[in-house]
Parts: structure tokens; sequence; C-alpha cells
């Protein structure tokens, strides 16, 4: 046995990257938050000062919900046009590989190309969007896409489930696939309908698939930062100022590296916190179903 | 085959067939239809695509027709401005120089752990799992710090390591996976004929592993290219310019010009989705792979 567990020298390079990448910054992250570290010059520790802001103004707790609220609006529209997408695909072998494929297409983009691109088919005046509206006769419903307060969050999180649709749907897709066929063959000579197949018979076994493709998005989206970045800079009105954006200009913007660092922390446990739960909630709901 | 089909057909008058061609034609119209809602997906990259070949008069007279013929100025301009040669390279030598660190450590990290279970692999796989939870935005603030503190700003060694930092615990997890899957009896052979630890390793698991390596060299690839944070704060040197932080910084944030935003998303995006199309399968497959354990 002792000879085996000299096997563990074998971890040694890869825990001495992550602990002076991860672990260390990390620890460091948390002890900088207990200070008005600016940067350059010496660390005063001001206690519990700057989590004493996060939770006392308006600002961050207005990020914070933002956060929250976009990844609720991201998630939910990615369950369902992903599995939208896979439960149509799956019946349609013809076309699988080649729609998979295709819809996964965006998602190998990155951030800041979409971003691009949407920043432009958002334009108010000649951007894609309204132009095409106003060709087909629907005028009346150009938007400011990006500059209305009321709808800056929505069009984000619109370009976001536009790139991940095919992310979700390759999970649902190999969800199907591990279905086994004789079920739907029975349903189908039950005389079920294809809805009432998906409903009834293929829906309940998508259980672990839900799960994953729930907790993998949450996580990506929680820390969503270029496409807001992008897009509209946390404006207008501060309508997309998500924690990520908070972070990025406390930190480069005004070298306030101990508020940054207290903010990353906030982040830290929300995504840690949410990760958990969902994880629980969603096997134990497996296990139901 | 034939004749039994033959038959059936014969014996069952007409009023199967418009059930067969009822059939038939809901078949179609149901594939015309999905076909046309990928198609209306894929609408914002064709138009990418187009909107690159436009010169600028064409964008503001009619934004959403097509260019009179391939204005090829646009990625002229854009080619002989934003570095792009350079920047591709530099994304290359970066990935691949992640790949290497990545794919050995996390290869090698992982064989214990999948050979054995006891408190000290359960600490180990918990801290994996920490750093696949955790977001960047996390350490950045003090990477930033410990890297100008140990003047790896700007170096290549630096981000180099902070990438592989970001995609070891993945590596971790899909080598775990695959080891713990090679049966015990091949490394007892080896270890009969006096192998050590390490030859062991070197030689019995390490070519086995060449499917997790692909797909995870896709992965670092795909995370090099795209991520925009790290590059950011960390590269300032114009010769060391990740792709898209050349595009970012072609491009800009406020005020954008079409002329250059178009070309740049297309030429930034481009060897990317070159690979795609042709490891499309292998994509497909290790997207999945890590999602259905």
């Amino acid at each position: 046995m002792r000879a085996r567990n000299s096997l563990y020298i074998f971890t040694i390079p890869a825990l001495a990257v992550l602990t002076l990448f991860f672990i260390h910054p990390i620890i460091l992250t948390a002890d900088m938050s207990f200070t008005s570290f600016k940067g350059i010059g010496a660390a005063e520790p001001v206690g519990w000062k700057n989590y004493d802001r996060i939770v006392s103004r308006d600002r961050y707790l207005d990020a914070i919900w933002i956060t929250l609220w976009y990844t609720v609006i991201v998630v939910t529209a990615l369950t369902i046009t992903g599995m939208f997408f896979a439960a149509v695909l799956h019946r349609l072998p013809a076309i699988r590989n080649f729609s998979r494929a295709a819809l996964y297409t965006p998602a190998m983009m990155s951030f800041v190309v979409v971003g691009y691109i949407w920043q432009f088919l958002y334009s108010p005046l000649n951007g894609g969007i309204n132009v095409a509206l106003r060709d087909l006769g629907l005028g009346a419903w150009e938007q400011n896409w990006l500059g209305n307060p009321d709808l800056a969050l929505y069009s984000v999180a619109f370009t976001q489930i536009w790139m991940f649709t095919g992310f979700t749907c390759a999970i649902f897709l190999a969800g199907f696939a591990g279905i086994p066929e004789e079920i739907g063959e029975a349903g189908k000579l039950e005389g079920a309908t294809s809805w009432q197949r998906f409903r009834y018979l293929e829906l309940p076994l998508l259980g672990p698939s839900i799960t994953v493709s729930v907790i993998l998005t949450t996580i990506g989206t929680l820390k969503t930062f270029e496409l807001p970045f992008i897009l509209t800079n946390g404006g207008p009105d501060g309508a997309t100022r998500m924690l990520s954006i908070e972070i990025i200009n406390n930190l480069f913007g005004q070298y306030k590296f101990g508020f940054a660092s207290a903010l990353s922390i906030v982040m830290l446990i929300i995504v840690l916190a949410v990760s958990f739960i969902q994880n629980k909630v969603l096997r134990d709901r497996e296990n139901v179903t | 085959m034939t004749s039994t089909a033959d038959t059936h057909a014969a014996a069952s008058g007409p009023s199967l067939d418009w059930d067969l061609i009822r059939r038939k034609t809901k078949s179609y119209f149901a594939h015309g239809l999905v076909l046309l809602l990928v198609a209306i997906m894929l609408l914002p990259l064709f138009y990418m695509v187009m909107m690159s070949f436009k010169t600028s008069t064409e964008i503001a007279n009619d934004p959403l027709g097509l260019p009179a013929s391939l204005y090829w100025g646009n990625y002229m301009e854009a080619l002989s401005s934003m570095g792009y040669a350079r920047s591709v390279l530099n994304s290359m030598g970066i990935t691949v120089s992640v790949i290497l660190v990545v794919v050995l450590a996390g290869a090698m990290a992982a064989y214990p752990l999948a050979r054995l279970q006891n408190r000290v692999s359960r600490i180990i796989v918990m801290i994996m799992a920490l750093g696949l939870a955790t977001p960047n935005f996390v350490t950045i603030t003090p990477i930033y710090v410990i890297f100008r503190d140990l003047g790896l700003l700007d170096s290549c060694l630096g981000i180099v390591l902070a990438f592989a930092a970001l995609k070891l615990p993945l590596a971790v997890f899909f080598y775990t996976g695959f080891i713990a899957a090679i049966p015990v009896e091949l490394e007892e052979a080896a270890r009969l004929d006096n192998c050590n630890n390490w030859q062991v390793f070197w030689h019995v698991i390490r070519p086995l592993l060449a499917p997790v390596t692909a797909t995870l060299s896709l992965f670092v690839m795909i995370m090099v290219w795209n991520d925009f944070i790290y590059p950011l704060l960390l590269l300032t040197d114009k010769d060391k310019l990740t792709v898209m932080i050349a595009v970012y910084k072609f491009v800009g944030n406020t005020g954008i010009d079409p002329t250059k935003l178009f070309p740049a998303a297309v030429l930034g995006s481009l060897p990317l989705l070159v690979m795609f199309a042709v490891f499309q399968r292998k994509i497909m497959a290790g997207a999945t792979a890590g999602a259905v354990k």
C-alpha cells in the first residue's frame, strides 16, 4: 500500500500550478477584500467595510439582482430552446448531425466577436433588426434595443441565448440518444402522438441531462462579462451593470483592488451556493420522476 | 425484400397510397421547417460575412442588401493595420504551450486519482471541482498583482500558466474518468517486468490517452483563442497580443465603424470556424462527453 501511495507524487506538477495560480490567488482575494488596497503602496486593513458597502448600497445590490435575474432568464430560455431543437432533431435523423453542428457554430465564436455583430444588429438607425422590421412592414416594432433601459438586459440575454442554444441542444441530444429505442417504439404502437411521447416518455428520462445543462449554463451565465461589456458597458442607466462589469470597473477604472476583491468573493459565494443548491434540488428531483 | 414490398403495394389499394403521400408530405414539411429555423439561427453569421464585403456607402444606403460586388478593400485595410498574422502566431504559440502543460500535468495527476480512493484523493478531487466552478473573476485581481510583482506581466510564460490553471481541473476530470476505465491488469503485467510507476505511466497509460488528449486540446484551443479577459489584463506589448485582443484594439468599444468591425470579426473567428468544420464530429462528441457522465 505504501508503494501505491507514492503515486501521489504524480499530482505535484498539477497541484503546483493550481496552488500558484488558483488557490493562492483565492486566498489573496479573500485577504485583500478586507483592505483598502489601491494596487500600490500599503494595504490598509478596513475590516468588513467593503462588504458593508456592498450590502448597504442599492448600486451593488442592484448589480447582484441583475446578475441573478439575467441568469434566470438565460438559463430558462436555453433549457427550452435547446430542448425544443433536440426533441425535433431527435425525430429527424436525416438532418440531425448537420443541424446540431450548425446550431453549435455560434458557441465556437468568441464573446467579443458575437458582441460586435449584435451591437450592429441592434443599432437603432441602420441596425439589421430595425431595418428588417421596417422592410417587413413592422416599422412600429422598431426599438432602441440597447438604449432603452427596460429592454437592454433582455437584448443582451437574447444574444447569449442565441449563442448557446446549440450547446444545450447538443447536451439534450446526447440525453435523447441514451433513451432505449423500444420506449419510443412502444409509445408509437400505443398510438401516442409525438408530443405525448415527448411529454410522458422522453422528458421524464431526460432528468440527468437537464441537471447537467442547467448547472453548466448557470455557472457560465453568472460570470457573463464580455457581452454586456461590449454591447452596453453596463448601461443604459445601469440596466445591464452586472457584478462582473462592476468588478472590472473597480479594478481597472478606479484601481480599487480591495473593493473589487470583496465583489469577487461575493460572486464566488453566489456561484458556489447556486450550484450547490441546484445540484441538490435537481438530483433529488431526478430520483422522484 | 422487393417482392414483399410489391405484393404489399398491390394488395392494399389506393387508400394506403394516400396515407403514404400524406406522411411523406408531412415529413418533407417537417424537415423543411426545421432547416428553415436552423437557417434563421445562422442569419447573424451570414450578416457578418455579407457586411464585411460592403463599402461604407453601401452600408449606409442599403443596410440589409447584398453587396453589389465582393469588395475586398475592408479586408485589405484590416489585414494591413490590425497585426493579424502576428496575433494568429501568438495565439497558436500560447495554445500549443498551454496544451503541453495541461495534458502532461493533467494526465499525471489523474493517474493516482483514478487508481487510489482515499482521503488524499478526495481532497484533490474537491480542489479540482472548486476549480471547475470558480469564475476566473475571483482570481483576476490577485493574479494581476502577483504577475506584476513577479514581473510576469507581458510575459508569455505568465499567461500560459494562468490559462493552464484554468483548464487543468477539466483535464484532470477527463483523464481520471478515462484512466479508471483502463484495466489494471495491463499495468500489472508491466510491473512484473519491474517497471516503476513512471515507466508504467509513460509506456502503458500515456499511449492509451490519445482520444482524450485530442478532445482536450480542442477545448484548450477554443478557450485560448476566444478568451478576452486574461490577455486584456496581462498582455500589453503590441507584439504579444492574441487574436481577440487584436480584434478588440482594432475595432474599439465606441463609435464602431462597420467597415472595420465586420472584416475583423470574420478574420477573428475564421481559423476556429475552419477547424470546427474539419473536426466537427470530434468537437461535438467532446462537448457532450463531459456532460454525459
